[in-house]
């Protein structure tokens, strides 16, 4: 795919340096690119080539070894992300050695890893949403964290480009609190969906249940295929139809002849220079010789995860920032957040019997935020709100009663409908959920680990009540049985929306980023991931960083040709 | 869809009966005929073994579509067990199990399990399902709430359910099995598909 500059004397000085190639960073890698700039892509683990690289996508079941089972010696490997449920045979190599990356949970905390080109954007959930100026404004309305130096007409266009770009499956629907994307063809509901839909629709009203709106293409796109209801998608998918690096940004920023990719660089710090008052460029560990290199550029975009790129920054220390690369305020590595989850409520739906369905489609529903959006909703119990997430489907075979030839034909055939919901709420931005380096425990390349600390707050645990409390009253208004309200009390980290650890503001003494995603005070160094959010919005956070990234590199160049930076 | 379908059954899944592991009918045993060891466990004993054959052959007889013996579940739930344990004296919970459930058929009719007939294999199953705590509902691969230990019987069904539903010959010649459907289609008619699950 791209040139590999393995050979590392060969070059060390580019225009732009890219630290990491995932959702954000391949963003950063095709905008740069395609305005001009010879970029170098530092990715930490191995190349995963569009395709090449996908050796489980067309494995069935009984194609794999154990079925799909993880061996122990794997399950090993993965110690700690193993807990999130999603890892098997099918996507193992796509999820990061936990052995060879340590961290510390000071409280509990899953931190789910990809180290390799694409990074998550392989295995991600692929759910989009706009934020909108409720939660633009939240901070500034109920005095949590700082105000984001941002609203949503900042941004609005820049979603639309990289919706462009990327392809967004969907439906508007006209809601103030869920701004409408520039949409693909929605995907179709169930008929059970369908109905559950009408009765929750009518039974309360102000709540809306729509098809999820998500990064997979229903038409083909730009040079790529549409989704073939395979949901295999997090082993890759031949047909690229859901957003990732791989298919879709890397591929571009190549196309332009800009793009120099150097794998196994594990970004050890960013390069100060205190007396040019700069940042100069970035320290890389070859993760496979252990040797050391500087590479040097104009422009530096942070896209190595959340944590990632503030442990990096943190490892950044110089006379200038003897706490870390930008850290006047003391917040940078503070204030983590990311959504809760797994709670919510499960039924059975009667009546559909005869009913089903064909195709695996790589999508649920979703329920908008209706907490808090006016005067009308508001709370007393909790600040901000929750979205839901669900579907329905028939599957329910686990506890099929019985034996024999009876209740082999019964296994044979699809179980009853069953409809499940679970929310996602907001978590608030607390200065003390933090990480920082710790240099007791050393990674593989004898670098200092992250320790997390954090956990959530009071006001997460009302919205997590609440949203039980709703799950199982929608599911018995509309008629449900045998339901199950469930609250799995996961500790912070199962959203995998880590955010906020060098939050985006407009006063450099309480943020880390301006309303660039510049660093208030090495203004050449910028951080597009999850680590910039100011609060964390109750929605799939990637589309945001997808447009906040293009936004930000529209300004870095900008900001070159005017040599302000 | 039709069409495919029945392209796909004229495999039949007779064809796959050379599947079966090679056997060492005669080699192990003296009464094979009675015996359901005519497989080479790498992980259980002959006893279990016995046990474990026993188990499928009631759970998941062979009828005009292949049996559980039929697809090797016993086979693969022997396999999976030697990988995930440890070796060392202790018998796992599934040694442990088996142990138990052969003793209550020896306490309730003076045989164990595997020599019983088929009606009082039925009727200890029945006894133990109405035992055994039930799974909770999942949601995106894991149990909501709190899930309760499920019990030896119910563990050993849910993995030859697995083992069954997870056989190339069940995936692909009894389930409906489509792996690049192309589309969705939220609704269409149970009978569309023959009334049989999708595989994948």
């Amino acid at each position: 795919m791209a040139n590999f500059n393995i050979d590392a004397d060969k070059s060390v000085t580019y225009d732009a340096i890219v630290v990491g190639s995932g959702i954000s960073g391949g963003w950063a890698a095709k905008e740069l690119t395609e305005k001009g700039l010879r970029t170098l892509v530092l990715e930490r683990g191995r190349i995963v080539e569009h395709v090449k690289d996908y050796p489980t996508m067309n494995l069935d079941p009984w194609d794999m070894d154990l079925r799909g089972g993880l061996t122990p010696e794997e399950r090993d490997k993965h110690y700690k992300s193993i807990r999130s449920g999603f890892i098997g045979k099918d996507t193992e190599h796509f999820h990061a050695n936990d052995r060879e990356n340590p961290y510390t949970e000071v409280k509990p905390f899953l931190w789910i890893r990809a180290h390799q080109l694409g990074g998550r954007s392989i295995l991600w959930g692929k759910q989009t949403y706009r934020l909108s100026d409720l939660d633009f404004e939240a901070n500034a309305r109920d005095g949590h964290g700082v105000d984001w130096p941002i609203r949503y007409r900042d941004i609005a266009p820049w979603y639309t480009y990289v919706e462009k770009f990327a392809g967004i499956s969907g439906a508007p629907l006209g809601l103030p609190q869920l701004p409408d994307s520039h949409f693909l063809p929605p995907m179709e509901m169930n008929c059970v969906e369908k109905h559950v839909k009408a009765r929750l629709e009518k039974e309360f009203a102000g709540r809306h249940l729509i098809i999820g709106r998500c990064a997979h293409l229903t038409v083909p796109h730009n040079g790529r295929g549409k989704c073939q209801y395979r949901n295999r998608c997090s082993r890759g998918c031949p047909y690229g139809a859901y957003f990732s690096s791989n298919a879709a940004t890397l591929p571009a920023a190549h196309a332009t002849g800009k793009l120099t990719i150097r794998p196994f660089s594990i970004a050890q710090s960013v390069r100060y220079d205190d007396t040019k008052g700069t940042a100069t460029g970035v320290r890389v560990i070859d993760s496979e010789t252990g040797e050391t290199v500087d590479y040097k550029a104009k422009v530096i975009f942070l896209n190595a995860s959340a944590l990632g790129s503030t442990q990096i920054m943190l490892n950044s220390t110089s006379k200038r920032f003897e706490n870390g690369l930008g850290n006047d305020s003391g917040e940078l590595g503070h204030n983590l957040m990311d959504h809760t989850y797994r709670i919510g409520a499960v039924g059975t739906v009667d009546g559909f019997e005869d009913k089903y369905y064909s195709g695996r489609r790589p999508n649920g529903i979703y329920i908008p935020r209706y907490w808090n959006v006016d005067e009308q909703s508001r709370s007393d119990k909790f600040v901000r709100g929750f979205g839901f997430q669900g579907g329905g489907g028939r599957t329910g075979n686990n506890n099929l009663e019985g034996h024999g030839a009876d209740y082999k034909e019964k296994l044979l055939q699809p179980g009853p409908w069953e409809f499940f919901i679970t929310g996602f709420a907001e978590c608030l931005p607390y200065h003390s959920n933090k990480v920082t380096l710790n240099d007791a425990v050393r990674d593989k390349w004898d670098q200092p680990t992250l320790a997390i600390d954090a956990e959530w707050g009071a006001n997460e645990h009302a919205l997590n009540d609440q949203i039980q409390e709703d799950a199982v009253e929608m599911l018995e208004r509309v008629g449900l049985r045998d339901i199950v309200g469930f609250n799995n009390r996961h500790e912070m980290g199962y959203g995998i929306h880590e955010m906020g650890t060098a939050r985006m503001g407009r006063d450099p003494k309480t943020s880390v980023l301006n309303a660039f995603n510049q660093v208030h005070a090495a203004r050449n160094v910028f951080v597009t991931d999850g680590a910039c959010m100011t609060s964390s919005s109750c929605v799939n956070p990637s589309l945001t960083y997808m447009a906040l990234t293009a936004r930000a590199a529209d300004h870095a160049v900008s900001e070159l040709n005017k040599r302000n930076i | 869809m039709m069409n495919r379908r029945a392209l796909l059954r004229q495999a039949s899944w007779l064809a796959g009966a050379t599947l079966t592991a090679p056997t060492l009918v005669g080699l192990l045993q003296s009464c094979a005929r009675e015996d359901p060891l005519d497989w080479e466990p790498q992980y259980f004993t002959p006893d279990e073994a016995r046990f474990v054959t026993a188990y499928v052959d009631t759970l998941l007889p062979r009828t005009d579509t292949p049996g559980g013996l039929d697809v090797n579940v016993h086979v693969f739930i022997d396999r999976v067990m030697g990988v995930n344990s440890p070796a060392g004296d202790t018998p796992s919970p599934m040694q442990a199990g088996i142990l138990e459930f052969d003793d209550g058929a020896r306490t309730k009719y003076g045989k164990a399990f595997y020599e019983l007939d088929e009606s009082q294999r039925g009727e200890l199953f029945i006894a133990a399902e109405n035992l055994a705590p039930r799974y909770q509902p999942q949601v995106w691969g894991t149990a909501v709430g709190e899930q309760p230990p499920v019990g030896f019987y119910r563990s050993l069904k849910s993995m030859a359910q697995w083992a069954y539903l997870s056989s190339e010959t069940i995936g692909t010649e009894v389930l409906n099995y489509d792996p690049v459907p192309g589309a969705y289609n939220g609704c269409i008619p149970l009978d569309s598909v023959g009334g049989r699950s999708w595989s994948l």
